[in-house]
This record gives structure tokens, sequence and C-alpha cells, in this order.
């Protein structure tokens, strides 16, 4: 990485900070600096799973038959009373074995089936592997079960409070009951969804330090690596513990994540208020 | 098939284990709440410097994972093990599990409370405060007759979730902390079954089903805390569950 700086620039700034600077650019520092894509890509896609499962746990809370709403309240009040992590791991292992037990009934014959009794995938040939991606793909779900049980009681709180007089109206202007709730309803829930929101989105992106639970080589994994005591046969002992350092590293990004969220948050929440009567604090 | 007995037999193992998230809890709860009322009466403190110092411990604590933060107070405490715990001769108190895990338990937990009674604190009715100095009652008479009591109510329900929040973040403690002999927790216990014979559904259900059957105790033990609390109401407001709120 250091070869990119001019000579006279590697003059003047001085071999000690010429060292630090080419020690922060090696390999294994730059595949850390790479990993914060995994856990800024798992927020995303996990607060798009959750916005996904939140309408539609909102949407069975609000059913009118009675076996929906069960379904919906039962799913919005199972998650809470779960710990995240216990999701996080559970969902992943659940599907991976679901699919495999799929697969064992059309590739296992009978031999293999026997060979691997007691043991799983239940053979060989329904082993399903899973790397990176897939993985993150299934942490993305997960955190979209989570947090979209806390999604749909936000939803379903907001789509309460749109004023009643706003759909009588629309009602009364000829709307259909689709086009009311979907040009009226929806539309103006939004604002009173926003703070709920704004508090699952801080708290799924504090869950995405979990990540390196499911082996993705994330920024937490990548931390505890670089940290780590150093020692090779040639060259000694090159650094000793600075785990903690690294550590203190990852708490500031996720500080300065919350800060960052907190101020666009409230930006989304002025513009989304204007033009109507929202108390803000 | 037989369903039932499988399912009681993990009842029975992970009856212990759950025990260890218990104790976590227990063990933090009280000290946690201490610490909080001094961190919400600092964060409203006049005096600046004590006013941002409280400010900013709750801001870097409820803007960071709990995960991390056990990394980082963890390897915090290994690195001081050699220059400072050994000499002292503490270090088998210091980095044993069921004493740092309570402490950062706490030290995350102050936070969240803190940040709930600051909250409450706003909302003490400012006319109540007028009329004890009126009586001329001093700073400390005003806190314990006035403040605390409608303190302690108006937090009370956001309190109880917080609690329950902090049980399930119990889970995380021993994917960072070292498990010593058999001292396994719910998380543990149930990956050790499920490394066994590969039944996730079984063993994470009936942990599952631990945190439930825990949580649903900590509500009914502070419902009736609430409702002895607000004995002098017509009517007691019912307790609910909601997100750990931030902001």
């Amino acid at each position: 990485m250091l070869e990119i700086l001019p000579e006279w620039m590697k003059d003047g700034i001085g071999d000690d900070l010429l060292f630090w600077l080419g020690y922060f650019t090696n390999g294994k520092h730059l595949a850390w600096y790479a990993s914060v894509q995994y856990t800024l890509l798992a927020a995303v896609l996990g607060a798009a799973f959750a916005l996904l499962f939140g309408l539609g746990g909102a949407t069975l809370k609000n059913s009118r038959w009675l076996p929906l709403r069960l379904i919906g309240s039962g799913y919005t009040n199972m998650v809470r009373g779960v710990p995240d992590v216990l999701f996080f791991l559970f969902f992943p292992l659940a599907f991976e074995q679901l699919v495999e037990l799929i697969r064992a009934q059309a590739v296992c014959t009978p031999e293999t089936l026997a060979d691997n009794a007691g043991r799983w995938p239940p053979c060989d040939a329904a082993n399903w592997y899973l790397g990176t991606n897939e993985y993150l793909l299934l942490a993305c779900v997960s955190l979209g079960i989570v947090y979209g049980a806390f999604t749909a009681n936000v939803i379903h709180g907001a789509m309460r409070s749109v004023p009643r007089g706003q759909l009588e109206a629309a009602r009364a202007f000829g709307m259909s009951t689709s086009q009311v709730l979907w040009r009226i309803h929806i539309r103006q829930m939004w604002v009173y969804a926003l703070p709920g929101l704004s508090n699952c989105w801080m708290l799924l992106i504090k869950s995405t330090a979990l990540l390196s639970l499911l082996q993705i080589a994330d920024i937490v994994l990548w931390a505890d690596r670089l940290g780590a005591p150093n020692y090779t046969p040639t060259a000694g002992l090159v650094h000793p513990d600075w785990r903690w350092q690294y550590y203190l590293v990852l708490l500031v990004f996720y500080i300065l994540l919350t800060f960052v969220s907190e101020k666009v948050f409230a930006g989304l929440m002025r513009w989304a208020g204007r033009g109507t009567l929202v108390a803000r604090s | 098939m037989d369903i039932v007995s499988p399912i009681l037999t993990d009842l029975q193992l992970l009856a212990k284990p759950s025990l260890f998230n218990v104790y976590f809890a227990v063990a933090s709860i009280p000290a946690g709440f201490l610490f909080a009322i001094f961190m919400a009466l600092g964060k409203a403190s006049r005096n600046r410097l004590i006013a941002n110092l409280c400010r900013g411990y709750v801001y870097a604590f409820r803007g960071s994972p709990f995960f991390i933060q056990l990394f980082m107070f963890y390897s915090l405490a290994l690195a001081f093990n050699v220059t400072l715990w050994k000499p002292l001769g503490i270090d088998w108190l210091i980095l044993h599990p069921l004493f740092l895990g309570p402490v950062i338990l706490t030290l995350n937990t102050t936070a969240y409370t803190a940040e709930i009674f600051h909250g409450a604190l706003q909302a003490v009715p400012r006319g109540e405060l007028e009329a004890a100095r009126a009586y001329g009652m001093s700073r400390w008479q005003q806190f314990r007759s006035v403040t605390w009591p409608h303190l302690i109510r108006i937090a009370w329900p956001a309190y109880t979730n917080e609690v329950v929040f902090l049980f399930h973040a119990t889970a995380l403690v021993y994917f960072t902390l070292p498990v010593i002999d058999d001292q396994k927790d719910l998380m543990n216990k149930a990956g050790e079954l499920f490394e066994r014979d590969y039944n996730a559904f079984l063993h994470f259900s009936v942990a599952a089903l631990y945190f439930l059957l825990i949580s649903l105790v900590i509500f009914a033990i502070f419902g009736l805390i609430y409702r002895r609390l607000m004995r002098h109401m017509p009517q007691v407001p019912r307790l609910r569950l909601a997100v750990r709120w931030l902001g």
C-alpha cells in the first residue's frame, strides 16, 4: 500500500509514522477494513427483511380473522420473549437442516443412510455446504425475523395513530378500500412509525456484531485475529496482546454508526413530518 | 415417535444451566439499579463537567453492542493480568467469568437504566418540588419524599423491560468469557447438546422456552412490585413489554 506514496512524502513524514502507516495498511488490516462491508450489508439487508416481516406481522395483527390475528401476536410476542442471539443461531441451523432433510429424500440411498445413522447430514450427498455468502443471507433473514417482530409492533401502533378523519375523508371522496389503504393509510403511517423504526434500526445495527457467531469473517473476528499476541519463530514476539485496543476501535465505530443513524433519522422525521402537526421532542 | 420424553429430558438437562443466566441477571441488577440512580442524577446535574461525563458514558454504552463491550472489557482485564491482577493476587477473582460477567453486565445496564431514570426525572412535577422547597426541606428530604417516589413510579414499566432485556443479554456472556468446568449457561448447554445429536429444533426450543418462562416470571414479579408502588391509585395501569427504546 505504501508504494503509492511519492518519495518526497516518505521523507517528509518520518520513519516512525511510515512504519505505522505501513503496518496499518498491510494485507490483514486491509482485509479488516474490507470486512466492514459484511456488517453494513447485514444491517441494510436485515432492515429490509425486518420491514417486510414487520409489514406482514402488522397485517396479520390487523386481520379480521381471529387465527391470523393470533399468529400475528404470537410471532411478535414470542420473538420478544426470547433473546435475539438464540434466533440468530437457531434459524440458519434449522434452515440448513431442513434443506438437507429435503435433499436427503432425493439423493440418499438406503445404504448411505444406514452408514450415517445417528449423524447429520443423513448421508454425505445431502450435505449442503454453506459459504460466507449463504451464511450472510441467512443471518440477514434471521435479523429480519427478530427485528421484524419489533417493527410489526411499531407499524401496528402507527397504523392506529393515523387520524380516523383522514380515512373517512378518503372514503367520502369515493376511494376504494385498497386505495384508502395504499394512498392514505400507509402513506400517513410512516410519520408515526419513524421514531419507533429508528429504535429498531439502532437495535439492528448493534446486533450485526453477532455475525462472527456464524463463521463470517466480519470486523469482530478480524479484530480478534489482528489483536491477538503475534509470535513468529523468526521475529520473536511481534506484538503482545493488543486486542482491547482493536475492540475499542470497534466500539467507536459502532458509536459513530449510531450517531450518524440518529442524525439521518432526525432529518427523515423532519422531512416526513413537513406540513403535519406532529409533536416533536 | 415419542415427542414428550426428549423434551422432558432436555428440560432436566437445561435446568442447571438456566440458573447461570439467572445468576448473571440477579448479580448485576441491584448494582446497576444503584449506579443508575447516581448516573441519572449526574446527567441532570447543573455541573457541566459531571453532566457531560455522565451523558458520554450513557451514550457510549447505549450506542455500542453489548457483544463488543464484553469482548473489550474481557481483553482489557486480560491485558492488565500480568502487571496488575497477578501482583495483587486477585487474578482468580477478576478473570473469573462469574465475577467479570456481572461487572460488564452492570456497566451496560447502568447506562440503559440511567437513561430511563433520567427521562423519568424530567417528568417529576415541578410544582411538587417547589412546594417541598417552600416547606424548607433539605435537598436530601426533597429527593427522598418527592423526587424518588415519582421517579420510580414513572420509570418502573420501562425499567421492567430493561430487566427482561438484560436477562436476554446474559445469553451472550459465555460467547466471550471462558467456560470453567461445567458452569455452562443455557446457550452453551443447548449448543453442546446440539453437537451431540444435531437436533437443533429440540434443544434450542427448550432453551427458548426457559428464556420465555423466566422472562414471564420477571414480568410477574415486577408487576407485583408495580401494583405495590401504585397502591394509592384507584386503578393500576398494566405493564406492557416494549422495545428497549433508544433516544
